[in-house]
Order: C-alpha cells, then structure tokens, then sequence
C-alpha cells in the first residue's frame, strides 16, 4: 500500500494531541509566530499560490475567494468577520469532525493566520448542533492557545487582534451552505440569503465575511508553514494538496483518510478502506458526500481522486469527499427513497421548487419503494428534479436533484424493475442510455 | 398573550444567568445573534421550549415573540414538545441505513412500548429518528444527550438502556475518533 | 442610465431598476409573487425566472437581477414558459384547490397565472399537506394558512413597514406555515395592506370578505380624506355602492399603503349622520331656496351691522376650491367680510397617529388652507374668532366644513350660523341654515396635504343626496348675492386659486400629474401665468 500523507493528520496518531502542550510539542503554532512577520497580502498569495481549493464541498479557490473581500476603504467603516464553517452535516461526511476531536489546534492556528490575512479582527466557528461536545473541546483549545497569547488581544506582541468564538447551531442541514450559516450566526432561521451580494462583499451583519470550511483552515496552517511549492508536491496540477476523505457504507475500515489526491479510487476502496466484505462485488459509490452524483464501478475504475478526474470520468464531484460505498446486496430504490427523505426532511423551506419538490420526489420514491408506483411515475421524478436544478435560491436544490436524476440515469433497471410497467414511459425518459438488446417501452410523449 | 406559565412555574432567568446573556451577547455585533445560545440555555434550564420561555427568550435577545417561536420551529434540535429523560435519537440516513440503522430502530422499539410521538410511559425515553449525524463511518449510531453511541449493535443497545434504566451514571463514551487508528499506522 | 434589452426590446432605466420593472417599461409584464416595489427582494417564489440572453448566466430571478449596460434578457422562450409552469405545478401541490369558496378568487394570483402560465392536467397524485384553516388573527384580517404560498410579502411588511413583526413562516420544508404567536394577534392599524399584498387567497379582509365578487367592482381613482397625509386610494364600486377602499400606489405619499382608519372610512360614504339635504329655518328646503335665505340674511347683517358682521370660517376638511370659491364669494358680495381659520381636530375625527402614514392632524386640506389664508392676508385664528364672538360683533357666521363649535369649545355663539358640511355635527346642530357638502371622493378638486403636495379628486361615485362640490355651492350663494362674474367649475376655481395665491402659482388642476404637485415653500417673486385649463365655455 502506497504511504498515506499525513499532513493535516500528522498529530492524530499522537495521544492528547488536542491538549496545546502536547500539540506545541509536535508543531503546533509554530507558523503563526512567523505568518505575524508577514504581510496580509503576501500570506494571501501564498494561499493562492498553493491553489488550494475549499474542502467544503464547492471547492473554490481560497486564496482567491480572499482577495474578494474589498479594501477598507471601500467597506462604509465595516469590519471583516471570518466564519468557519464546521456545520458538517453533508451525509457521508465526518472529516471535520475527527479532526476538530484530535487535533484542534490544526485548524484553530488556520483561523488566526487566515483572520490576520483578510483583516478579520473576530472569527467565529459555527459547529452543528449536535456537536456539543466536540464544541467543548474546540473551547478547551481556544482557552488554552489564549493563554498562550495566540488568540485574543495583541498576539504575541504583533498589535494583530483576533477574537476565536465558537457558535452551536440546533439542528438543520442547510446551516452548512454558507449563507443559511451566516442567517443562522445572526440568530434568524438558517435561510440561505439571495446572491448577489456574495458574503466577501456582504455577509455577517452585512459586513464582508470569508467563511471557509475547517480542512481548508488546517491546509492554511499547513500551507503558511512550508510554502506553496511544498503544498504542491502533493495532489495534482488542478488538485493540489492532500484531502480528507471520510468513507462509509459497505467497506471494512471505514473511517476518515488522508490522501494524496490524484490516487486510483477503486485502489483507494478496495486497499486503504479495506475493501468489501468477502464474496460482495462493487455496486455504486457516492464520492463526494451525498448531494453529487453517483459512480458505477466502471467508473470508479477509471477515477482517479481529484476535482477534474470524478468530473470528466462520471460527471460527479469530489464534494466534501464524503465517499458512501455500496456493494450488490444495497437496493438503490430503497436508497434513493432514503437520501430523498433527508432533503425533504431539510429544504430550508423558502423557495418554491425545492420546499415543494423535494417533498414531492420523496413521497414519489417512497411509492415506488414500496411498490406502489408506475413508469410514469418515475418519468415525473426526473422531470421534478430537472425543474428543481439551478432554479432555487441556493444550491440545495441542486444537492436533491442530482441524486435524483443521476441514480435514474445510471442505475435505471434498479427502479423499473421495481414499478409497474404502462409501457408509456422508456429509459430516455429518465435520462438513461436504452439498455443494449433490451428496449422497454421507448420513448413517449405521455409523461411530459 | 400566553399567561399560562411553564410546567407551572413562573419563567424567568436568575441574576447569573442575565450575566452570562450578556457575556454571550457581547460576542456578537448584535444582539440578536444570542438568539440561539439563548434558546440553548432556556432548553437547559426549562426542559423544552414552551410557548412561556419562548417569550421569555424573544423578551431577552429583543425580537418579537413570533421571532423566537419561528426560529425554534426551524430546528429539530430544540423541543417544541416535552420529551422523555433520554432522548435515543438514532440516524436513519443512508450510511447508516446500509450499516442496519432501521435493525437498531426496531429492536428499541421491540423494547418497550412507545406512544405516537415517540415516548415511553415512564417518561424515561423518547425515541427519535434523525438525519446524518456526521458519524456515518461508524453507523448504525445514536445520540443520546450531548454524546454519540457508535457502532450499534442489538445487544450494545440493550447494554446502553440497561445503563439509563439503571439510574447509574454511564461513562462517557469514548467517540469512534479516539480509537482512529487505521490510516495512522503506516 | 444603463440600456437593457428585453425580449430584444431595448429601454434605457433608472439606475438601481431591477428587471421585473425594467421589462414592464419595455411594455413585458413578467409574472411574480413574492416581488414587491415597496418590500425588500425576497426571491422565494421564482415566478419571475427568465432567459440571461447576454450580460449575465441564466436562468435566473428577475427580481434581483439590477439592470446594467449589456443585460438582455428573453421572456418568450421555451424554457422560461416551462420554468414557470413548474413552478406553478410546485406551488399547487399542496394547495387545496378551494376557489369556488375562496373569496380571494378573481384577484388572485396563482388562479390567474395558472390560466396563463399554468398546465391544465394534474399529476398531483400524492396526499397534500395541509395547514391551518381559517384563523382570525386581527381585528380585520381572517388566515387561511392552507391557501399560502409562502411567498413572505406579509413577513417583510411586518417587519420593514408596520416593523411589529407579528407573522413568520414557522417550520421549514413543505410544512412552513405562515402564523402569528399563538395566543396573539396583530395589533397595527395598517392590517388591510395585508390583505392587499398577499397574492393568494390566505390573509383576506374580514370587512370585505363575502361582500361582493371582485369582479362586480369598478375601481376609480381619488385621494382619502381621513388625515393631513392624504393617501391616494382606489374607491371600488358598484354602480355608485361603495364596497371598499384601497390604497393606490403613490411613491411620493403613501408607496402602496393606507390605514385601517382611512380605508374603513368608505362607510362615512352612506353613513346615517351624512347631511343629504339642505335645511333651512324653516326645515327641508331645495339647495336653492336656503342658499337664497343665507343670501338675504347676509345681506341684511351687511345693511344693519356693517360687514364686520358676517363671518367665514374656512375649513380644512373641504377642498382648496370649496375654501377659494367661498372666500371669493363673499369677499365679493361683503368686501368687509371677517374670515377665520380653526385648525384642530373635530371630534369624529379617529385618536390614532403614527410616524409612517397616520398624521396628527386628521384634516386632508389644513395645509391649502393654511396657504390660502396667508395670501388672503386678513384670516383671523381661533382666538381672533373667539373674541370677535365674545363682543357680539360677528352675528352671522358661515362655516366650512370643519366642526367649528366643538373645536372652538365653550364660546359665545353667534346669532346665526351656516354650515356646508357633509356630516352632521354640533355645528350643523346649531346652525339656522345647513348645506350639503359633497364628499371628497364625489368631487372634482384638490386637497393640499400635509407636505404641500396638491394631490386631485376626481368624482369617483355621483354626489349622494342632494349634496354639491363646494365650489358649486359657493358660485350659487355668489348668485343669489348678485355676484356673477366669479369663476364656476373646480378647473375654473383652482385656476383663479392659483393666479392668486402665490404657493399655488403655475399649478393647474389638470396638470397635477399622478403624484400630485408641491406647492412653492419660497414663492415665487414673479407670478407666473397658469396655464388656462378652463373649458371652453
Ligand atoms: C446544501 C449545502 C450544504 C453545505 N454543507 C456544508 C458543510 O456542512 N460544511 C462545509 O464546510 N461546507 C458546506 N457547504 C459549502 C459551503 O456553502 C461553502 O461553500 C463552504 O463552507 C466554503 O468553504 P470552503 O471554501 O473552505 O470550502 C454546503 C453547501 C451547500 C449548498
Ligand atoms: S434551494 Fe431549498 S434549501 Fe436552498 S433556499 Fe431554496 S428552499 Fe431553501
Ligand atoms: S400569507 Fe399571503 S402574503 Fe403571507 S406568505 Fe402566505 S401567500 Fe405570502
Ligand atoms: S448516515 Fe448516520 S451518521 Fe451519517
Ligand atoms: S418575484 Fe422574483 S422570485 Fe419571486
């Protein structure tokens, strides 16, 4: 097996690597003395220079969503927050969270070093609600690093101010996408906000706020401690770095990996992850948290794990990195039906299609589930979903629909074997290739 | 106005919980950004969020009544309904459904005899199906209070409600994240 | 100015125009629900999506697309006629469907565009989530919450206009519901705008509801006479039965509101104490024959007392040409004639006021009075008129409109008085003669509001009763002093009004415009020559 990296990981193997003194033992905020002799901008540069990407999910640039923020003198006297984004509730997903638990000065030193480059004198994590006690020991640390004068009032002597809270949601999906988050911090329902305004140039209590995702915090520190170049020498020319992955479903050593991205992801399944369960065969992965696409095996053969290659090769994304993998015995229908109740259970509510849609495809799929359901009916769930993609407010919306139209399109038998046939509806109708020898139904007018 | 107090009892906060709004308070740029720290403390000392304390939290961070009340309505995590002592809010989401989540769902309720919303007679446990819970490689899974019960299996469940029945204070589990050591070996 | 196109049609807009009002210039009508001109963007409803042809990505929301040089956007393709023939199918999944007993049908929104934007074969198969029926939330508002399509306009006027905050959407996903705290209820006086805003049948007026099929109305144009602010409403009728007020948009007034007051006042119309007939000493007579007996009395008071005998009190309720046209009146038959004003409330007048429209003074023309006093240069206030009563001095005493007596109070009482009001009062109680006045809204004229804007009436419904505009009433007490050449006609008067009275000058009614005129608040030094919108005689 290839050396796993361990970069942002390179203190979980260390027992109370979360306690400052182990930490400082093994690097920790040893890059901030140094990222404080540095101008703002050129540790911005640095960050782009890295081509780093968010580890959220949508995968921007950071150090260019940095340079977003206007100058002072174009903000009315605003100051700039920085939001951390832990909300960490993408299914499939559990990266952030191990690395809040293990090794939280990581990310926490990321936050200082990033507040002190976009010229954020507070910054704020905002932790799911469930995360009460990963939040208590993210607290422990932020004590401990103020302490230390790393965090707080004039920083080790620098004059640089920076506040670190942490903010508990309560409960809701839709605080991870970042402006339902900033709602929420304001102390509103986690709606997501209409764009434009972006939240570089309105956010928080309408003043500019760069919200970054926890991993992408850790890479800063990383990356600010030994340079664009060195960052590059991990990943790929487009994907550079390393990247969490958190792997769930039918594999034998679940659990959150660091890797270099760029590796075959079927060897990544079937060695790092230990494989499947004896005598099981690879049925379809979900490789970037349960919103993107899904893979066939024959595609996951051909990935490699970056940005560009799950794209080009499936359409997918690397997303969150949330890896769902399913073997022969997963009955997709049941599984859509599953990930749909999740997006009816979590639209936000406020836009018509998805408060509408996603209720309405779940309720769909549970008839089709449950074998109450006809051809047509699987036409008029691809038809939803394609009303609901790219015409909401925020790209949950989006996040429903693609389960949706890809699952159909690449697992079409899954659900026509699983409904009653008119023979008006075919699998152009789902968006799916006319399986080779057969040929049911064709395509039709009847369910448009 | 809903003049019916809470649980009987007149709501209100104490002096040092008025000092702790305020510190909270005084993180933010505005005051109603305490809005959920508030609803959290009240959820604390109260048990649920009754339509009194929902007045009494929209009195404190300064917004209407309805305000507080639609905020609560949006999150599952704040009880809009008393609920049973322990609360086994247990993931049905996709990882942990292939991992045998709905298995762990119907051996507690093969347990005991849970009425329409979810609570036992007793008063000692509510059950309750929930969304990811960011812990999907370790699933099936729980969370009960603030702590995660990984790694469900039928007979870690009834060791785990033994433990609550019991009146015994449990440890505190220790998360899949500490025992993390797959990758790390190398 | 940024140029857009829409549907290739180019306009050049204000800058700051989003689209939906861009293309309404360009003559495109794009559909919408959550959008409000007065309401901060919401972009739920995604009605107003449209194609992004050049300048942006699409497709996206109208609504919160600002227009800027190069923008072109299309309205007529496929895909936009499928987008919203979704987004009607989403938004009539959970509706009830329930428009035969819906009293908002005829005016609502999703019943109209679903015939022109709307799919007509259902595959809503699947149960629908229902909400809350019929919640009587506010003095004037019934909920419906099952009928809402969360588009929010009532939340944000909650919150930005009337800033009470009482309505939310409660929960999320497709259980929101919209709702007020429980146990609680709606407590401003501006709560007929919701019923206006709300584009479907859920937040209706519990005054209007049932009354008459929308489609039975005329809406005509006039301006509500319930406060100095003046909003300009629409008065809906049925052949002259008024069924109800609402506010008409006027961004220089009253943007798209009105209060409960104003727009329940429409009742005042057909009130019980409203003054149908002219009555003198000697009881009911013809408008005529009592403006003949005041004639007669005026003269004999001017003959055996002097001219400082006969008195007029101007009034703030009645139009800028009913106080011209009576002052020219008189001054003309009884040059020595004392003329007063009593600003002040009349005691029918209602004890609210507020800082968004409500003003404290509750008399739509105190301004225009105000103005025409000044230039008149010899009107004596309430305690000129007081002390010329107290001497016994003024014996005849014609009052305008205004409730002169209760706002005077305890005050010796002149040995004969005049009133030309429209509602009775303890003035027309003691007076020996009495004329009917028209309502506003049953007159051509103008009102003088609290800003100095002169904003017009037109006759929205025929005069009741007996009862004349104040001009017309004027010219004929003018007749029957032998007073012929003055001008008739409110176009006439306000032209004369204007030729004289330097705040109005270069005004002229026809040319107030839809937002009204502000008079002069420095006049001008030279007069300037109105232009002449009198009709050819
Ligand atoms: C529906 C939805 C859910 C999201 N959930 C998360 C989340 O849980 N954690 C996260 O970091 N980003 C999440 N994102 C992405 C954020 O909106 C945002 O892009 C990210 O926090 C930016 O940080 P990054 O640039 O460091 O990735 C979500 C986005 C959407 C549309
Ligand atoms: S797409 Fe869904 S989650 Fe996003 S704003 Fe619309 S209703 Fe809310
Ligand atoms: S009640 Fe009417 S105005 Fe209010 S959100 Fe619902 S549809 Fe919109
Ligand atoms: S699926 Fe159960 S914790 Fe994620
Ligand atoms: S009018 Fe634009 S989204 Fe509602």
């Amino acid at each position: 097996m290839a050396m796993e990296p361990s970069i942002l990981t390179s203190r979980w193997k260390i027992p109370d690597a979360h306690r400052i003194d182990v930490a400082m033992k093994h690097g920790a905020w040893a890059t901030l003395p140094a990222a404080l002799k540095m101008a703002p901008g050129e540790i911005t540069q640095v960050v782009k220079d890295s081509g780093l990407r968010g580890r959220g999910g949508a995968g921007f640039p950071t150090g260019v969503k940095w340079g977003f923020v206007p100058p002072p003198e174009k903000r009315n006297g605003k100051p700039v927050y920085l939001v951390c984004n832990a909300d960490e509730s993408e299914p499939g997903t559990f990266k952030d969270r191990y690395l809040m638990w293990k090794d939280p000065h990581m990310f926490l030193e990321g936050i200082v070093i990033s507040a002190y480059a976009i010229g954020a004198k507070a910054a704020y994590i905002y932790l799911r609600g469930e995360f009460g006690f990963v939040r208590r020991r993210v607290d422990e640390a932020i004590a401990e690093a103020r302490a230390k004068g790393f965090i707080g009032r004039n920083i080790l002597g620098s004059g640089v101010d920076v506040e670190v809270y942490t903010h508990l949601g309560a409960g809701a999906y839709i605080c991870g996408e970042e402006t339902a988050l900033l709602s929420s911090l304001e102390g509103k329902k986690g709606q997501p906000k209409l764009k434009p305004p972006f939240p570089a140039v309105e956010g928080a209590w309408r003043a500019p706020t760069i919200v970054n995702n926890v991993e992408t915090m850790a890479a800063v520190t990383w990356i600010v401690g030994h340079g664009a170049a060195a960052y590059r020498e991990f990943g790929t020319e487009k994907s550079p770095g390393t990247k969490l992955l958190s792997v769930s479903g039918h594999v034998l050593k679940p659990g959150v990996y660091e890797i270099d991205m760029g590796i075959p992801m079927m060897d990544f399944i079937m060695d790092t992850a230990g494989g499947l369960r004896p005598g099981r065969k690879l049925k379809a992965v979900v490789p970037g948290g349960s919103s993107v696409p899904i893979m066939t095996p024959d595609e996951v053969a051909r990935a490699t794990i970056d940005y560009e290659s799950i794209h080009e090769v499936s359409g997918s994304y690397l997303g969150s990195g949330g890896m769902i993998v399913m073997d022969d015995t997963t009955d997709l229908a049941e599984g859509l039906a599953n990930l749909l109740r999740f997006y009816a259970h979590e639209s936000c509510g406020q836009c018509t299609p998805c408060r509408e849609g996603t209720g309405w495809m779940f309720r769909i799929l549970k008839r089709v589930k449950e074998g109450r359901a006809t051809d047509v009916d699987l036409a008029t769930l691809k038809n939803l979903a394609d009303n609901i993609h790219s015409k909401t407010i925020c790209f949950f919306g989006a996040s429903a629909a693609m389960p949706v139209q890809s699952w159909l399109k690449k697992f079409p038998d899954e659900f026509f074997g699983r409904v009653h046939r008119t023979g008006k509806v075919g699998y152009a109708d789902v968006g799916a290739e006319p399986p080779g020898g057969d040929k049911p139904g064709g395509t039709t007018q009847a369910a448009k | 106005m809903t003049d019916q107090a809470h649980n009987g009892e007149k709501v209100a906060w104490t002096e040092q919980e008025l000092a702790e709004i305020e510190e909270i308070a005084s993180r933010y740029p505005s005051r109603r950004s305490a809005m959920l720290p508030v609803l959290w403390m009240a959820q604390h000392k109260f048990g649920w969020l009754s339509l009194p304390v929902l007045e009494l939290v929209a009195e404190t961070v300064g917004v209407p009544p309805s305000e507080a009340r639609a905020v609560a309505s949006f999150y599952t995590m704040l009880k809009k309904k008393p609920t049973g002592r322990y609360v086994l809010q247990v993931c049905h989401t996709l990882s942990c459904a292939l991992n045998g989540a709905e298995e762990i769902i119907r051996h507690i309720e093969s347990k005991y005899d849970f009425d329409e919303n979810g609570n036992t007679p007793d008063g000692l446990f509510t059950l309750e199906r929930v969304e990811c819970l960011a812990s999907c490689g370790s699933g099936p899974m729980m969370q009960v209070g603030e702590h995660y019960y990984e790694r469900l299996t039928p007979e870690k469940v009834d060791e785990i409600l033994a433990g609550f029945e019991s009146g015994e204070p449990l440890p505190t589990p220790r998360p899949e994240a500490d025992e993390w050591q797959w990758n790390l070996q190398s | 100015m940024p140029t857009v196109k829409v549907n290739g049609i180019e306009v050049e807009v204000a800058p700051g125009t989003n689209m939906i009002e861009a293309a309404r210039q360009a003559g495109v009508d794009i559909p919408h629900y959550c959008y409000h001109p007065h309401l901060p963007v919401a972009g739920n409803c995604r009605m107003c999506l449209v194609d992004v042809e050049a300048g942006g990505r699409g497709p996206d929301i109208a609504c919160n697309m600002q227009a800027r040089d190069g923008l072109a956007i299309r309205t007529d393709t496929d895909n936009v006629k499928r987008m919203r023939r979704s987004v009607m199918e989403f938004l009539l999944v959970n509706h009830p469907l329930d428009c035969p007993i819906c009293d908002q049908a005829g005016e609502c929104r999703l019943q109209d565009y679903y015939m022109e934007h709307g799919q007509h074969h259902s595959r809503l198969a699947d149960e629908k989530i229902t909400r809350t029926k019929r919640q009587d939330i506010g003095d004037l508002i019934i909920l419906d919450a099952d009928r809402c399509i969360a588009c929010s306009r009532c939340v944000r006027f909650s919150d930005e206009v009337t800033k009470t905050g009482e309505l939310r959407l409660f929960n999320r996903t497709d259980h929101t519901e919209i709702g007020v705290f429980p146990g609680t209820r709606l407590s401003h006086h501006y709560q007929g705008c919701l019923a206006d805003i709300c584009p479907v049948g859920a937040l209706t007026n519990k005054d209007f509801r049932f009354q008459k099929r929308s489609w039975y109305l005329r809406a005509e144009p006039s301006v509500c006479d319930r406060c100095a602010t003046g909003c300009n409403i629409d008065v809906d009728h049925d052949h002259g039965e008024v069924f109800r007020y609402r506010p008409r948009r006027n961004d220089a007034v009253n943007k798209s509101w009105m209060c409960d007051f104003g727009r329940l006042s429409y009742k005042r119309l057909a009130a019980e104490d409203r003054i149908l007939t002219a009555r003198g000493p000697e009881g009911a007579e013809g408008v005529d024959a009592v403006l003949a007996g005041l004639a007669a009395a005026v003269d004999a008071a001017a003959r055996d007392h002097g001219d400082g005998s006969v008195g007029l009190v101007l009034g703030t309720r009645a139009t800028n040409e009913a106080n011209w046209a009576m002052l020219r009146a008189l001054r003309a038959a009884v040059p020595g004639a004392r003329v007063f004003l009593v600003e002040g409330n009349d005691p029918d007048a209602f004890d609210y006021t507020d800082d968004l429209l409500v003003h404290a003074d509750k008399n739509p023309n105190t301004a225009g009075v105000r103005l025409i006093a000044e230039a008149d240069g010899a009107v004596g206030d309430a305690e000129a008129l007081r002390a010329a009563l107290a001497d016994g001095g003024l014996r005849l005493l014609l009052v305008l409109a205004d409730d002169v007596l209760a706002r005077l109070g305890e005050v010796r009482r002149p040995e004969a008085l005049a009133f030309f009001g429209t509602w009775a009062n303890a003035t027309s109680e003691a007076a020996r003669w009495v004329l009917p006045l028209a309502a506003a809204q049953e007159v051509e004229g103008s009102f003088t509001n609290f800003q100095g804007r002169v904003q017009r009436l037109q006759p929205a419904i025929p005069a009741a009763g007996d009862s004349r505009p104040g001009q017309v009433l004027a010219a004929g007490l003018a007749r029957a002093l032998g007073e012929d050449a003055l001008p008739a006609g409110a176009a006439g008067v306000f032209h004369d009004l204007a030729a004289n009275v330097p705040a109005f000058f270069g005004l002229s009614l026809a040319g107030l415009g839809a937002e009204g005129a502000l008079v002069h608040r420095e006049p001008p030094t030279e007069q300037v020559a109105p232009p002449d919108t009198r009709p050819a005689p």
